[in-house]
Parts: structure tokens; sequence; C-alpha cells
């Protein structure tokens, strides 16, 4: 096992730059995951560490030493594919011994080594099979079993759960989960899935237009994102955010009633104030922070979604715990938690009170 | 069909026990005589064409059948095929062929296949250079045999020349005009004439090969060697087997370049069974000889097929 360090990555292809001073270390035996939008470049990151992308600017430490121009072959790291990339015309113990076939260890220590990876996953009964005669959950633990055969550095994965049933990706998801506590592997995992994000980080990146938006643990990231992107992207339903004034009282809102957060100093000059779901509390009638009409309420029982017109401003998400007593139509005053709104200025970055409250 | 088996179903079940039995049966053969209904054009046509002709050739190779001698016709049983054993001029075209077809085969396919691998990178034009390797294939045979033949020839043609300079040749003449290398003459234009096809069918099976594969095999360690063997030669090998199987075959037949450039000589040097067919059949007129010699050859090249057929698919995994 070893780190991975990134300094001042840079990448473009021809005039195109997609990644451009990107630093990272991933500690030892860390899981840390790369989240964003398509085409933030998180998937072209995962690709220059494997050595499958060439690195147009800055370099790449594995275990200390310097890769930049070492083949895939000589960094010694696994990667599951996205399309799992099994090898079709071998069985699931070729496919996953390949990788020892081809350092031509001996085939006792290939067969005990496969044996050993297939019971970890659950694969011991299909080992002569086809990967065509495979599910995909099982086409999936291959892949996985692929990997870790080698007992490599470190693990790279690829949006390995994009190709699984909704059911079938929570239980890969605790199946991933479960091996990197057993291997203590340092695993990078790419994903534009922020759920997968904040249930296997040790640390989650968020990147966004080939630039790092913010690095911190899942709960950092909810509670104090660094900017209005990170803010919006991680969350769901995502944070309720609206423009706003302010004076040195606090948040005008519309309707004309005067907001201060917890964290509020005289000194911020906000432009928008961003409030979660989670963190606005319904009430019957027209007293509250702010008003609306209640347009459509969804339960999933353990929660209800309500989507509030409120006056002068528009739709905003509330979410309420249990079987909310509000109905479509309803009039309601919503109260935000003072403690849990954040306000970002112009640029969008974040306004904390003081250093030691931000991440 | 589904319909008519429920529909025929349905109006039988009232009826007594014994018309439902006749009916049912009678529904049945209707489904199974349906599906050879709708192929009848096909198998008519195709037995027309093959199987008749097939059957009357290997007729004739059991009778006495030679226009240079009308009066002398009837079966002759196995006469052929034991004049064909003690027949000198064939067991020479018989290694004649070998040599022709393997030579051709290892040549077109080797460097057929190194073309396939080249037109699979990318570069600058390669649409361009796609479309004109084509070419040869497009060029008629008997032209390509005549320009060849003008090339091999060292009072107009620059080859005798070349393969002098290159210590080759002691001087530079003929190749064709001399029996112990004259063969190399008609397989260095079949070569040509075949590397297209080999590199066409080979690039459209590289091109199918998914690339994550090799990005895969990249970070199991496999150098370019061991992508090379292990999985684009796995991926090829259902191809490469039929594709040699195809070009065996016709390669064996062809005799049309032989035709134009040596005329089967000298000496019979160059003769295949092919064009010894064709000569015993249309200038000695020999019919019965003549279809006994392709009945052979059929022969050959059917336990070949079945060789090669069964190795496919064992190859076939995928």
């Amino acid at each position: 096992m070893a780190e991975i360090e990134l300094r001042n990555i840079a990448k473009s292809y021809g005039d195109v730059e997609v990644l451009r001073d990107v630093n990272l270390t991933f500690d030892d035996g860390e899981f840390v995951v790369l989240v964003g939008p398509s085409g933030c470049g998180k998937s072209t990151l995962l690709r220059m560490i494997a050595g499958l992308e060439s690195i147009t600017g800055g370099e790449i430490a594995i275990g200390g030493a310097v890769v930049n121009d070492r083949p895939p072959r000589d960094r010694d790291i696994a990667m599951v594919f996205q399309s799992y990339a099994l090898y079709p015309h071998m069985n699931v113990a070729r496919n996953m011994g390949f990788s020892l076939e081809i350092r031509k260890e001996d085939k006792a220590l290939i067969r005990e080594r496969v044996a050993l990876a297939a019971r970890t996953l659950g694969l011991s009964d299909l080992l002569e099979r086809l990967p065509k005669e495979l599910s995909g959950g099982q086409r999936q633990r291959v892949a996985m079993g692929r990997a870790i055969v080698r007992d490599p550095e470190a693990f790279l994965f690829d949006e390995p759960l994009s190709n699984l049933d909704a059911a079938l990706r929570v239980e890969m998801r605790i199946e991933i989960a479960r091996l990197h506590q057993e291997l203590q592997a340092t695993m990078v995992y790419v994903t534009h899935d922020q759920v997968e994000a904040l249930t296997l980080a040790d640390r989650i990146v968020v990147m966004n237009r080939g630039r790092i938006e913010q690095v911190g643990t899942p709960l950092e990231l909810y509670e104090s994102p660094a900017n209005l992107f990170v803010a919006t992207f991680i969350g769901s339903p995502k944070m309720n955010v609206v423009d706003c004034t302010a004076d040195e009282r606090g948040v005008h809102l519309p309707g004309g009633g005067i907001f201060c957060p917890e964290a509020w100093s005289p000194d911020f000059r906000p432009a928008r104030l961003g409030v979660r779901p989670e963190h606005i509390d319904l009430t019957a009638g027209g007293q509250g922070d702010c008003c609306g009409w209640a347009e459509v309420v969804e339960r999933l029982g353990s929660d209800t979604f309500v989507y509030v017109n409120v006056d002068d401003w528009g739709g905003m998400v509330a979410r309420q715990s249990g079987n909310a007593p509000i109905n479509p139509g309803d009039r309601v005053g919503l109260h935000f938690d003072p403690a849990q709104a954040r306000l970002f200025d112009n640029a969008g970055t974040a306004l904390y009170a003081s250093e030691t409250n931000r991440a | 069909m589904e319909r008519q088996v429920t529909a025929a179903a349905g109006r039988a079940a009232p009826g007594t026990p014994q018309r439902t039995s006749r009916g049912r049966r009678l529904t049945l053969l209707k489904v199974a005589a349906e599906p050879y209904l709708y192929l009848s054009p096909a198998l008519i046509l195709l037995s027309l064409v093959m199987f008749v002709p097939l059957v009357i050739g290997i007729g004739y190779a059991f009778q006495k059948l030679s226009l240079t001698d009308p009066f002398d016709r009837g079966w002759a049983g196995l006469d052929n095929f034991r004049t064909l054993a003690g027949d000198r001029h064939f067991w020479r075209a018989l290694t004649n062929t070998l040599w022709w077809t393997m030579g051709s085969l290892f040549f077109q396919f080797f460097l057929g296949l190194g073309l396939a691998l080249l037109l699979n990178r990318r570069f600058a034009g390669r649409r361009l250079v796609q479309a004109l390797v084509f070419l040869p294939w497009a060029v008629p045979t008997f032209l390509s045999g005549l320009t060849w033949a003008w090339l091999f020839n060292p009072l107009i043609g620059p080859l005798p020349h070349w393969m002098a300079a290159l210590g080759i040749l002691s001087e530079p003449y003929n190749i064709l005009a001399d029996p112990d290398i004259a063969m190399w003459g008609p397989i260095a234009a079949n070569v040509w004439f075949g590397i297209p096809f080999f590199a066409i069918t080979l690039l459209a099976a590289l091109q199918s090969i998914p690339k994550e594969l090799y990005e895969a095999a990249a970070m199991d360690g496999a150098t370019a060697w061991q992508m090379f063997t292990k999985i684009t030669l796995s991926f090829l090998a259902p191809m490469i087997a039929i594709t040699v199987l195809l070009r065996t075959i016709w390669i064996a037949n062809f005799a049309d370049l032989i035709f134009v450039m040596t005329g089967g000589g000298p000496a019979n040097s160059t003769q295949i069974v092919a064009s010894y067919i064709f000569t015993t059949a249309f200038r000695r007129l020999d019919f019965g000889y003549a279809s006994a010699i392709a009945i052979v050859l059929l022969a050959l090249l059917l336990a070949y097929a079945l060789v090669l057929l069964s190795m496919r698919a064992r190859l076939v995994r995928v």
C-alpha cells in the first residue's frame, strides 16, 4: 500500500484544458472519492493516476516515486472499469488470475490467490464460467476480484456501480465499503453519485470544470461547504438558494422579514442565502421567516418533502420528518434554522464568521 | 403459426374425441411443413444449380466420356481413378497446388495481418489509405496477371534487373521461364492480389475489439506482445480460421493467374490441379477423367474444411 501524491497536475487536449492546478494527497489506506458533474475531469484524473492518460503538466508520485513516465504496468495499481472490461474469452478464474499469469507466477499460487479472492467475493461457484454467463452484479464482483488478486499499491474505481440497478448498487456499495475495511488499501473512487461519495469516502474531492472545489470529509462538505457549487452539489434534495440583500441587522427576506443566521457578522455582504430542505421547519398558517403555499407534497413514510411556492420568491423544498400534517394548497410558514443557514457572497464563496468555523 | 394452432384447437374442442385427434394431427403436419414451404424457392434454386450438376459430375467420373473418342462410351467403374493414381502429371499438379496454395496463403495472411495492424493505428489520411489498400482486389485478374507477367519479363519489366542486383538471380532473366522457380511468379502476383482481402477482414475484426480490454490488460501488467497474443489474437482467431479456410479453397481453385502468366508451363511446372482439370476437360475433351480429378480435389478440400471448422469451433468462445 502506498500514498499517492498529485502536484500541480494539468491536462489538456490540444487547446482544451480539462484539468489545472490539481494538488492532492491520498494517504496510505485512505478511501478518497472524486465526485463532480460529468465532464469535470474526474475520470481523466483517475486515468492519469493509472497511466492510461499522459500527464501534460505536474507530477504524480506513488509511494514517493514520481511515475509520470512509467507505463501502467510499472505503477502497480489495479483499476475497476465502469464497463468492467472483463476478458470475454477467458473464464472467471483466468480473468481474475490474468495479472499473475502475465507475471508468469506459479500456477498453484495463482489458483490459491484466485480461490481466496473468489471466497471473499462469493464467486467460488462461478470460477469456470465465462463473463457472458454472469449477471451484472457478478461481473462487477469479478472485476473487483481481478483487482484484489494482485494485492496492488492502490485501487482505482471508475464509476464502478453506474451500470447496475438501484438495489444492486446499494448492495455493491456496502460490499466495497467492507472490502476497504478488510484490505485497508488506498482506494480512489470516481463517481457522479453523491450518495456513493458520502457513504463510502473517508474524504471527498469535489471537482468542477477541471478544478478542485473543495476537499473534506463527507460531513465537512455537508456542513461547511466552501462555496455555492459544493453546497448545491452535496445533499439531496439540493440546498435552496435565494438571492438576498443584507444590512448590519441581518438578511432581508421576501415579505419584509429579517433573518439573522447564528454565524452572522455585520461585515458580511452576502448575495445569496442557502438553506437545506431539512433545515426548514414548516408550520400551518402564515407565521415564520417567510410564508407561502404548499404546492406538492411527497410522502415517503420516513420523510415528507413539501414544495412550497414562497410569496415574492419562488419554489423551495422543505423536508419534514415522518408524515407531516400538510396538504397541497395549505398556507404554510417557513422557519429557517439559524445554525444551519449558509451565506454566500457575489462570487459564490461561502461566508463564515471566523476561519475556525471552516473546514 | 401460433394463431393457426389456437384457432384449430378452438374449432376442434366441441367435436368428438376422434375428430379432435385427427384435426390436431393435421394441424401438426401443417406446422411442420410450413418452414419448408417458405424455404422451398431457395432450396429448389440451390438444388438446380448446385446439387444436380454435382451429382451429374460425380456420375461422369465413373464413365468413359471423351469427346475425342465419342463411340467408346459407357460405364468405366473405377478405371478413371486407377489411371489417376498412376498419372505422373496429376501428382505433379497436386504438389504444385500445395506449393501454390500454401505459398500464396502464407504471405497473404502475414502481410495482410501486418497491414491490418498498421491500418488500425491512428494516422493522418487513414481513410484514404484504407480505401487505396483495397485497390488490387478491384483489378481484374486477367489484367493483374498480364501486368505481373510483363514485370517479370527482363525486356520490359524491372523486376529481373532488381533481383539480379540484389543477388537473388545470377543474371536478369525471366523466372517464369525457369521450371524450378516459375511457380513463384504467379505466387507473387497472387500475394499482391490477396493481401487486401486479409487486411480488410482482419481490420474489421480488430476494430470490434473493445478498447477497454487493452486498458485492463495494461493495468494487469501486460506488455505490448502479451496484449497481442492474449487479447488481439484470441479475438481474431475465429476470423482468422474462417478467412484462411475460405482463401485456401479459393486459391486452390484459382487457376486464372497461372493461366494468364504461364499457361501451366514451362513443362507443366506451374500446372495446378484446377488448371489440370481445365486442360483435361476443355483441351483434351476427356470429361470423365476431368470429373474424376475434380472429385479427388473436392474430397481433399472437404477434409481440409472439416479440420479447420472443428478447430474454429474450439476457438470461438466469445
